[in-house]
């Protein structure tokens, strides 16, 4: 059984994105929902001033306080090292959400995609409404929802939690998650950490790599290498 | 014939049967639609088609299917995820290589435009004959046949009427079967108007390059071989152009190369840069003097490309001048006139008091950009040169690539690759008298006037000045215009002062738009027709670089039409020249007949055939193994229809030295060029270069107006009423301000830096809002001379204080139900062309959009 993990090259990493609305598509996330994310921060003070970007997503901690804190075990381990969760075991507790140390856990208050559930029309007999829209593309929720073919809701009802799936979905038929595979820039590699001449263990017997508030134990399945900017500067020694 | 009926079949629907379309979910479909569908009778045969290929069921799995992404001008190729006719996801094609199956975030969106709810499904009409901003034009719907036969009759009363020139014909987002619609349609009406969007894009960044290497065109840049890249106003990370390749890239790229960034404010590229260079807006064309300067004083220039002082001893002394018989130049034209004239005091100490930086930043860049020679890369983005003294700036700043030898070279700057597509037959066989006497007229946007030179290619008038065809129709100067069609195009949102154009549209008796979203165009138009979706729905193709590469991809419709669109190019010009050709004016359907299905020969029958054939005849060398003449290989136009792109040969270094397309054959930093064209220029107007130059706007009299150098900005409005200078820049979630109304859009807003989600920030630097006691979130009012905007005020780092930071493509006061906020009526964020005025970079005919306007910043 492997043991998935992913290595997310900060250089490489544009900051564009594409990783989250890709998902977005994959996973049918409503608005507001980003099971693929990111924490952002300008740095300095004009006009020494740099943007950093920190794409994150579910660390898949082995040591996972969100399936510790769960009572109904909706929240589980898979063998494969993926924290999956069980909308239909769910009772939308939130408990862990209030123990996931990243906030990657969204509560789902009111059904999804509310956008594409108004019946308004703007010019009449000339456009449609975005349930006609729904209806007439032939989608389910929205008119590009994706059939994920999987066990689980391809859209979380009200009143669950949900979260990244590292795209089990796709994994459990040889794909890559999908943030992987729209990933432009190639900054985002999965694999398994218990094949020792896997990509992943490859870098990070390269790089020094570093995880998310990893003094919590949680030991998270996504690492870092590298920095965002990969700036030189004039060598220097400061001054007293 | 039963051979023939079978490959239109295999033609038109192979792409369909790929996706196993069945007759169960067709049916579903269809049930479903409801009121949408009862009023969309166009499609029900090509459903019946679709279903007639009697695949069985997917079981929702779907299939990878070839398209062309132009959400911005990199024009990507693409695949989509379809499955039952239905688009559900976006990847890079992995055929390509210009984008090596790299996709990018702004591609995504494209599956929100083509399912935009309020897309316009069928044509309508206005029934309000009052037109204005504040005139609803209480749009109904109408059938096609009654939208046609109105635009057939407008048509021909202008042909009755000997008044054909009054005819006009505005281009938006185009593929290369424009010429259609665009040019053969125009001409044989009778009409010098066909007025393209060109002079709002980036005409200004063209001009450099043509007039120091003959070349006028965007150019490609070899970064993974390049050691320094200085980028002006660029922001290949985000915004424009070969996003994807460079995003793909990037990473590799800033490991063996210095990337250096110059931008009043800070972009995503910036964010990754090396040094960022926050210049202060408009003073490029310094900076690019000082580095110019540094390179020849420290002696930096690349000798096999420059050649070197005959006895090898550097010469370029600060502030003396050099005899010119001193140089050998090798493959330039006129480096020491250049110095003489423009270089020699342009120290660093000078540019730092003017461009705002230091001057050890300075030479600090201009060194690490010259011991880089020849890998050395100047970018030049729009940014330096859409302002009204940009010409020059695109011409120096260019100029550096010329000096470090970097011109078609390894690590450097490239042109486009070789391509083989066709043009389509000629019109002038089909121009009667009435064509011929229309088309003699001047053109409503008055190029070529002695203050519009727009020397495109060399040729006084040979460039359109888009912006100014507003004032062309409002002061029917040089006539007036009775009948106009636009396609995607939106010159009422994305022009400079666009409430111009909203009274330019009201004044025109007649006006169709073309447009997949009722926009601000629609609202004074008479007739809207419901147009496809470029990456879903149209038969197109397109022509891209990067990467030493040049590819052709195809636009192909892959999916089910909800509405009942039709292609802007192909299909609606055939069906109006039925029914013309049914008022007794047949020569443009008879033209039409000519573009022959190269693999049949046969002519086509109706519209969707025409489409067809106009892409086949065009592509047939690229794909027609008969007629092969390089680059991909395929055994017929099935195979390429299917991979969905063509590749050309590699890039040949160095085959341009020398024989470059100016004056001298060589890279010009003297540009006898630009000499006989401002000469030419002149002379049509019984004057002088320095009169020109006057008239253009332009300080520089004498020889100067022939080499790339500094000029002062232009910038409107006093300093003490307005204290700030505006920066406009884009959004890498923009789709050329047509992505508004889509939710994804706003979510991910803050994917660039700065911005804030579900909003419409202007960046101001803390120390700046401290001043005025403005703090971020506060509701601000923008104004300049020619209009205001309201906004939200967000204090940030990463823009230079006295600019305020703004991104385009927010603003909308119609387009959708998110783009605006009450339709028709009040604008979601603010439209930076608001403020931005109608000014020019008279040499391109170019819209000045940076380093225009100075600003005043008020509590909203």
């Amino acid at each position: 059984m492997p043991r998935y993990a992913m290595v997310i090259d900060r250089q490489r990493c544009v900051g564009c994105g594409s990783c989250s609305i890709a998902c977005r598509a994959e996973n049918n996330l409503s608005e507001g929902v980003y099971w693929s994310h990111k924490i952002t921060e300008t740095s300095g003070v004009f006009p020494n001033v740099r943007f950093h970007y920190l794409p994150t997503l579910c660390n898949h901690c082995t040591n996972a306080p969100c399936v510790r804190g769960c009572p109904t075990r909706a929240m589980h381990k898979l063998e494969n090292g993926i924290t999956m969760h069980d909308p239909k075991k769910c009772i939308g507790c939130r408990y862990c959400m209030i123990n996931c140390p990243y906030g990657v856990i969204y509560f789902n208050w009111k059904d999804g995609h509310q956008f594409w559930k108004d019946e308004h029309v703007l010019i009449e007999g000339a456009t449609s409404s975005p349930a006609e829209e729904v209806r007439a593309a032939g989608g389910k929720t929205t008119p590009y929802y994706n059939p994920k073919n999987s066990k689980a809701p391809d859209i979380r009802p009200k009143g669950v939690v949900e979260k990244c799936t590292f795209c089990e979905h796709r994994v459990r038929k040889g794909l890559l998650p999908n943030c992987v595979e729209a990933c432009p820039a190639d900054a985002r590699m999965f694999g398994d950490l218990d094949d020792p001449q896997s990509t992943l263990n490859q870098l990070l017997g390269k790089f020094k790599p570093f995880r998310l508030k990893e003094a919590l134990g949680t030991d998270p399945a996504v690492f870092y290498i590298r920095d965002f900017s990969a700036a030189n500067y004039p060598r220097t020694k400061g001054a007293a | 014939m039963e051979k023939i009926e079978t490959q239109k079949k295999t033609l038109t629907e192979n792409l369909f049967e790929n996706a196993n379309l069945s007759r169960r979910s067709f049916l579903k479909v269809s049930a479903g639609t409801g009121v949408t569908a009862a009023l969309i009778t166009g499609i029900q045969p090509e459903l019946k088609a679709l279903a007639a290929t009697g695949a069985s069921g997917t079981n929702g799995k779907g299939q990878w299917l070839p398209a062309t992404c132009q959400g911005c001008t990199s024009w990507c190729s693409k695949q989509v995820y379809v499955i039952d006719g239905r688009a559900v996801k976006v990847r890079g094609n992995p055929h390509s290589k210009v984008n090596l199956g790299a996709g990018c975030v702004r591609s995504h969106l494209a599956i929100q435009q083509l399912y935009d709810p309020d897309r316009i499904k069928v044509p309508m009409k206005r029934t309000n004959p009052k037109k204005g901003r504040n005139q609803d034009p209480k749009f109904v719907p109408i059938t096609w046949d009654e939208a046609l036969d109105t635009i057939a009759d407008k048509i021909m009363e202008l042909r009755d009427n000997n008044e054909t020139h009054k005819y006009m014909l505005m281009r938006g987002r185009y593929s290369y079967l424009r010429d259609v619609l665009y040019d053969r349609m125009t001409k044989i009406i009778g009409s010098p108007n066909n007025i393209s969007h060109s002079a709002l894009c980036a005409e200004a960044e063209k001009f450099g390059p043509y007039y120091t290497e003959g070349y006028w065109g965007y150019r490609q840049y070899d970064v993974l071989k390049a050691h320094y890249i200085l980028l002006w106003g660029a922001d290949p990370l985000a915004a424009n152009r070969q996003v994807s390749y460079y995003t793909k890239v990037w990473g590799d790229v800033a490991d063996q190369a210095t990337i250096a960034i110059i931008e009043p404010r800070l972009s995503a590229s910036a964010g990754k840069a090396d040094e960022w260079l926050p210049i202060i807006p408009g003073q490029d064309g310094a900076l690019a003097a000082a580095i110019a300067h540094i390179l020849l004083v420290e002696g930096l220039w690349y000798k096999p490309f420059l050649g070197d002082f005959v006895d090898g001893v550097n010469r370029f002394v600060p502030g003396e001048t050099v005899a010119e018989e001193a140089f050998e130049e090798n493959y330039t034209h006129g480096v020491v006139k250049w110095w003489n004239l423009e270089l020699k005091d342009k120290t660093a100490e000078w540019a730092a008091d003017v461009t705002g930086l230091t001057a050890d930043q300075i030479r600090r860049v201009a060194e690490g950009f010259g011991n880089a020679a020849p890998h050395a890369i100047s970018w030049v983005g729009g940014g330096p040169c859409m302002q009204v003294r940009g010409g020059y700036a695109s011409m120096i700043c260019h100029a550096l690539n010329g000096l470090v030898g970097s011109v078609d070279n390894v690590g450097g700057t490239l042109k486009a690759n070789k391509e083989y597509t066709k043009k389509f037959p000629k019109p002038d066989d089909f121009m009667d008298e009435i064509a011929k006497k229309g088309k003699k007229h001047e053109k409503i946007d008055q190029r070529g006037r002695l203050e519009f030179p727009s020397l495109k290619k060399g040729k006084s008038g040979g460039g359109v000045v888009t912006n100014n065809a507003a004032d062309g129709i409002l002061n029917e100067d040089p006539y007036e215009i009775k009948v106009a069609i636009g396609y995607m195009n939106n010159f009422a949102f994305s022009a400079p002062q666009p409430e111009r154009w909203e009274r330019a549209l009201s004044k025109i008796p007649f006006l169709v738009h073309i447009t997949t979203n009722a926009s601000e165009f629609s609202w004074f138009s008479d007739i809207v027709l419901p147009d496809t979706h470029h990456m879903f729905e149209k038969w197109g193709y397109v022509k891209s670089i990067g990467n030493g590469y040049r590819h052709v991809t195809l636009m192909q419709p892959i999916v089910k039409n909800i509405g009942d669109y039709k292609i802007d190019e192909t299909e609606i010009p055939w069906l109006i020249a039925e029914k013309l050709a049914e008022r007794g004016f047949d020569n443009l359907l008879r033209h039409f007949k000519t573009y022959k299905d190269p693999e049949t020969g046969m002519e086509p029958a109706n519209e969707k055939e025409f489409a067809l054939y106009a892409l086949k005849y065009a592509t047939q060398n690229l794909w027609d193994p008969a007629h092969y003449k390089g680059g991909d290989k395929f055994s017929g136009w099935e195979e390429f229809s299917k991979v969905g792109v063509w590749n050309s040969d590699p890039y040949p270094y160095r085959k341009r030295w020398g024989k470059m397309k100016t004056k001298t054959g060589m890279f010009e930093f003297y540009s006898e060029t630009l000499k006989a064209a401002l000469e030419k220029h002149a002379e049509k107007h019984n004057t002088t270069v320095d009169a020109v130059m006057e008239a253009a706007n332009y300080l520089a009299r004498g020889e100067k107006a022939f080499i790339p150098h500094y000029e002062e900005p232009f910038i409107l409005g006093d300093e003490k009423e307005y204290p700030f200078v505006h920066v406009d820049h884009k959004s890498r979630l923009n789709r050329e301000g047509r992505s508004a109304n889509c939710t994804w859009y706003y979510d991910f807003k803050d994917l660039d830096p700065g911005e804030d989600l579900w909003d419409d920030v202007a960046k101001i630097n803390p120390v700046d809002a401290r001043k005025l006691g403005i703090q971020s979130g506060d509701r601000i009012r923008l104004s300049s001379v020619t209009g205001s905007l309201v906004c939200t005020a967000k204090l940030w780092e990463g823009v230079r204080p006295g600019t305020v930071a703004k991104c385009y493509g927010q603003g909308h006061w119609v387009y959708g139900r998110l783009a605006s906020k009450t339709f028709g009526k009040e604008p979601r964020g603010g439209n930076n062309n608001d403020i931005i005025p109608a000014q020019y970079e008279a040499l391109s005919g170019s819209s000045a959009y940076y380093g225009v306007t100075r600003i005043k910043i008020e509590k909203a």
